[in-house]
C-alpha cells in the first residue's frame, strides 16, 4: 500500500472516530503526563543533588587508616597523608582524566571582614584547604585570578594607596612581617607600603546556601546573592586562633579576596591555591609539608566509570571519601522507579482501554475492512492501518501528555518560588525535561497504543471479507 | 478462462454442526461472458462467486483463473488478483460515506502495488464517473446520492483498475425498476464494448434474460446451465465463449 494512501485512510478514520479516540486516549495523556512529570522531577532533583551537592564525576581519594576508640578519643593508626608518587599512580588509572592534590591548612587561622556586606565585621575561625588551581579555573569570576602569587619581598612595587596598584588582585599594604623561610623583616622594611596580591579564595556554594537558608534568619541579616559576594575582601590571619592553646607565636596577616564559588571548594571553609597552603604549612611545620597531601581529587571521564575507578583506588590500598552521593543517587533512583512504575500502570490501563475501543471500532467497521480487502488490501495493509491509527493516537496523546507535564511542572515551580521558604540548594526549577526523556515519553505513548491495538489489528487482518460483505 | 472443478464448501455453524453449501460444482466460464447465476436464497450462488473472486479461500476443489489456481495463491497474490483482475459490485453498494465519490472510486489505487501518480488516479476516477454518468457528483459524499447513483459509483470503483472480470452480487437488488434498467444497460455496454467478463448473482429476471448465459444453482450444485451445449461446441471448434444475448437463457425465478 502506498504511504500516501495509508495516511489518507488513517486520517479519515481518526476524523470520523475522533470522539472515541479522544475518550480512549485520556488515560494515555494522564499516564504520559505523570511519566514525564515524575521522571523530569527526578532528573531535575538528581541534577541538583549530584551536580551541585554531591558531584559524582569525581572521587576524593584519602589514605586508608584504622581508627581506634579510646574513651572519648578516636586515634588514627597508619599514615594519613599522600604524596606526589601516589598522585602519579592515580593519574595512570584507566578512566582517570585528571588528579588534583588537596592539602589542609595545618595551622589555625581566622578571618575578619564582611562590613561592606553585613554592616559590621565578623570574625570567624577559619578552616582552609589548598587545591590545584586548575581544578576550579572554570569557576573563577571574570577579572579575578585564582593562583599562587609569589610575593617576593624585594620585587614588590612601592605605593601610597590601592589606586597605585594594578587590577582587582592587588592592594596597597605593609610588607609581610615574616619571610617564607621564617626570618623576620626589619622594622624599617615592615613600614614600607607596597603593592601586594590578595590571597585568592574560592568558597563552596554550600556556604551561601547555608547562610541564606539558616544563618541569615537567626541573625536577621540580608539574603546574599553569590554574584555580588564575589570580590569580598577580608583579613586572613594565619597562626591566630580564638582557642588560646592553638595560637602560634608568629602570625601571618594577609588580605584575602573571594574570587568565585565552586562545587569543588571545601564545603565549610575557604579554599586557597595549593601554593599558599603549602607555604603556610612549611612555615609552621617542615619543608616536607609542601608535598604532603591530605587527599587527592580524581576526575573521571564519565559517571558510568566511577565504580570501576573506585574499585581500582581501593585495590591500591586507599579509600574513597564517602560524600553521600551514592546514597543520594540510590534514593533518587528509587523515587524515579516508584513513580515511573505508577505511570506505567496508568498507561497500561489506558492501553487496555485503547484495545477495547479498537475492538469496538473494528466491529463497527468490519464492512469497510471487507471492502478494502475486496479492492486489494492485504492482511498486512489492514494491520498497518489499525496500528497506524493507534500510533497516531499515541503520538497526539503523547504530545498532550508532555504539554500537560510542562504545565504541571511550571505550576509546581511557581508555587515553590512563591510559597515554599528558601532552603539550601533550593532550585529555580525542580524539573529537567531532557530531550531523551521527551523522546522516551513519545515512544512510550506510541508503544502502548500500538500494543493495545495489536490484538484488534490481528483480528481485523484475519477477518473473512466474504463473511462481512455478503454474510456468506 | 475460469475453470471450476469439484468445488465443495461447508460452513460451520455455532452449534458445531457443518452445513454444506456447495457440493461438487463444475463450471467453465469463458472470457467475455455475461453470466447470470440464479437460485434460491442459500443455494450457494454468492459463495460460488466469492470463491471465484478470491474473497473466500476456504474450500475444497480447484478454481483456476487464466491458468492460476486461486487456492495456491499467497495473501499478497490473492490481494493483487482482486485489485487488478476483479471488480466487485454489491447489492448494498458498500461505499465509504466519509469519502467523496471521487475518493471512493480511487480506493483501489491505494492498494495497487504497481504504483502510479495520484494525479493519474484522480484523472482515471473522474473519467470513470463521467462514463457512468455522475461526473457532477464527484466531490459529494455518497450519502447525498440516490441508490442508482450510488451503484454507479460502486461500478466506477470496480472498473478502476480495468479488471478482466466483474463480480456483482444482486447489483439491482436495492434499486427501483428505472435505476435497475439503467444499471443493466451499463453492464451490457461494459460486456459488449469492453469485453469484461460479468458474473452476476441475481433474482432479477431482466438481468437473467439479458445475460448471455444463465446458471441455476440448487442445493449447492449446478442444476441448469444455458450455455453448457454452446461450451461443448466451443471446445470442439476451439472458439472462445460467447453466445447471443438471451439465447439459451432460461427464465429466472422471480425476485424474492
Amino acid at each position: 500500500m502506498r504511504a500516501g494512501g495509508l495516511r489518507t485512510l488513517i486520517v479519515g478514520d481518526l476524523r470520523r472516530n475522533a470522539q472515541h479516540f479522544i475518550l480512549a486516549s485520556i488515560g494515555i495523556v494522564v499516564g504520559i503526563a505523570a511519566f514525564t512529570f515524575f521522571l523530569a522531577l527526578g532528573s531535575g532533583v538528581r541534577n541538583v543533588v549530584l551536580g551541585e551537592i554531591f558531584p559524582l564525576d569525581k572521587l576524593e581519594v584519602v589514605p586508608r587508616t584504622t581508627d581506634i576508640d579510646l574513651g572519648p578519643l578516636r586515634v588514627g593508626m597508619g599514615k594519613d597523608t599522600l604524596d606526589d608518587q601516589v598522585a602519579k599512580s592515580l593519574g595512570a588509572l584507566p578512566h582517570v582524566s585528571g588528579v588534583f592534590p588537596k592539602m589542609k591548612l595545618t595551622a589555625p587561622s581566622t578571618a575578619v571582614g564582611g562590613e561592606s556586606l553585613l554592616g559590621n565585621d565578623m570574625r570567624t575561625e577559619l578552616i582552609a584547604d589548598g587545591i590545584d588551581p586548575a581544578l576550579v579555573q572554570d569557576d573563577v569570576a571574570s577579572g579575578y585570578a585564582f593562583k599562587h602569587f609569589d610575593d617576593g619581598v624585594a620585587e614588590l612595587k612601592a605605593c601610597e594607596s590601592d589606586e597605585g596598584c594594578d587590577g582587582k588582585m592587588e592592594y596597597c599594604g605593609l610588607r609581610p612581617r615574616w619571610r617564607a623561610d621564617g626570618s623576620e623583616l626589619t622594622p624599617a622594611e615592615r613600614q614600607q607600603r607596597v603593592c601586594r596580591h590578595y590571597v585568592p579564595v574560592m568558597a563552596s556554594n554550600h556556604l551561601v546556601e547555608i547562610y541564606n537558608g539558616t544563618i541569615r534568619r537567626a541573625h536577621n541579616l540580608p539574603k546574599l546573592n553569590p554574584e555580588f559576594v564575589v570580590g569580598l575582601r577580608f583579613d586572613l590571619r594565619v597562626g591566630e586562633s580564638m582557642v588560646d592553646a592553638s595560637k602560634k607565636d608568629k602570625i601571618i596577616v594577609e588580605r584575602g579576596r573571594l574570587v568565585g564559588f565552586s562545587a569543588r571548594a571545601i564545603p565549610l571553609g575557604l579554599t586557597l591555591p595549593l601554593g599558599y597552603v603549602g607555604q603556610y604549612n612549611v612555615f609552621y611545620g617542615s619543608p616536607e609539608a609542601a608535598s604532603t597531601y591530605h587527599s587527592i581529587i580524581v576526575d573521571i571521564d564519565s559517571k558510568d566509570n566511577v565504580a570501576a575507578v573506585a574499585k581500582s583506588v581501593e585495590d591500591m590500598g586507599f579509600d574513597v571519601a564517602d560524600s553521600g552521593a551514592e546514597q543520594a543517587a540510590l534514593l533518587i533512583t528509587i523515587f524515579m522507579m516508584v513513580f515511573g512504575f505508577v505511570s506505567v500502570v496508568i498507561v497500561g490501563i489506558a492501553a487496555v482501554n485503547i484495545m477495547h475501543v479498537f475492538f469496538m471500532l473494528i466491529y463497527q467497521r468490519q464492512r469497510e475492512i471487507g471492502i478494502m480487502r475486496a479492492v486489494g488490501a492485504t492482511r498486512a495493509n489492514i494491520r498497518a492501518l489499525i496500528l497506524g491509527e493507534a500510533a497516531l493516537v499515541g503520538l497526539v496523546a503523547g504530545c498532550f501528555g508532555v504539554v500537560l507535564a510542562f504545565i504541571a511542572g511550571a505550576l509546581f515551580d511557581t508555587v515553590s518560588a512563591r510559597y515554599i521558604p528558601d532552603f539550601p540548594y533550593k532550585p529555580e526549577t525542580y524539573f529537567s525535561f531532557d530531550p531523551p526523556l521527551l523522546l522516551g515519553a513519545f515512544a512510550f505513548a506510541i508503544g502502548f497504543c500500538v500494543l493495545g491495538a495489536a490484538l484488534p489489528a490481528r483480528r481485523a487482518a484475519r477477518m473473512d471479507p466474504a463473511l462481512v460483505l455478503t454474510g456468506h | 478462462m475460469i475453470r471450476v472443478r469439484g468445488l465443495h464448501k461447508s460452513y460451520r455453524s455455532g452449534d458445531g454442526s457443518s452445513q454444506r453449501v456447495l457440493r461438487g460444482v463444475d463450471l467453465d466460464i469463458a472470457r467475455g461472458e455475461f453470466l447470470s447465476v440464479v437460485g434460491r436464497s442459500g443455494s450457494g450462488k454468492t459463495t460460488l462467486l466469492n470463491i471465484i473472486g478470491g474473497l473466500d479461500s476456504d474450500y475444497e476443489g480447484a478454481v483456476e483463473v487464466e491458468g492460476k489456481r486461486l487456492h495456491e495463491m499467497t495473501d499478497l497474490e490473492a490481494s493483487a488478483y482482486r485489485n487488478n483482475h476483479v471488480g466487485f459490485v454489491f447489492q448494498s453498494f458498500h461505499l465509504f460515506d466519509y469519502m467523496s465519490c471521487l475518493e471512493n472510486v480511487m480506493l483501489p489505487s491505494l492498494f495497487d502495488r504497481k504504483g502510479g501518480a495520484a494525479a493519474d488516479a484522480r484523472a482515471r476516477a473522474l473519467d470513470l464517473l463521467d462514463q457512468v454518468g455522475i461526473a457532477e457528483k464527484a466531490s459529494q459524499p455518497p450519502m447525498n446520492l440516490s441508490g442508482g447513483q450510488k451503484q454507479r459509483v460502486a461500478i466506477a470503483r470496480a472498473l478502476f483498475n480495468r479488471p478482466s472480470m466483474m463480480i456483482c452480487d444482486e447489483p439491482t437488488g436495492n434499486l427501483d425498476r428505472r435505476s435497475g434498467d439503467a444499471i443493466l444497460e451499463l453492464f451490457r455496454a461494459l460486456n459488449q464494448e469492453d469485453r469484461i467478463t460479468l458474473l452476476i448473482v441475481t433474482h432479477d429476471p431482466l438481468i437473467a434474460d439479458a445475460a448471455t448465459r444463465c446458471v441455476r444453482i440448487e442445493d449447492g450444485q449446478v442444476r441448469e446451465d444455458s450455455g453448457a451445449s454452446v461450451r461443448a461446441s466451443d471446445e470442439d471448434g476451439g472458439a472462445d465463449g460467447g453466445v447471443d444475448a438471451g439465447e439459451g437463457a432460461f427464465e429466472a425465478e422471480e425476485r424474492a
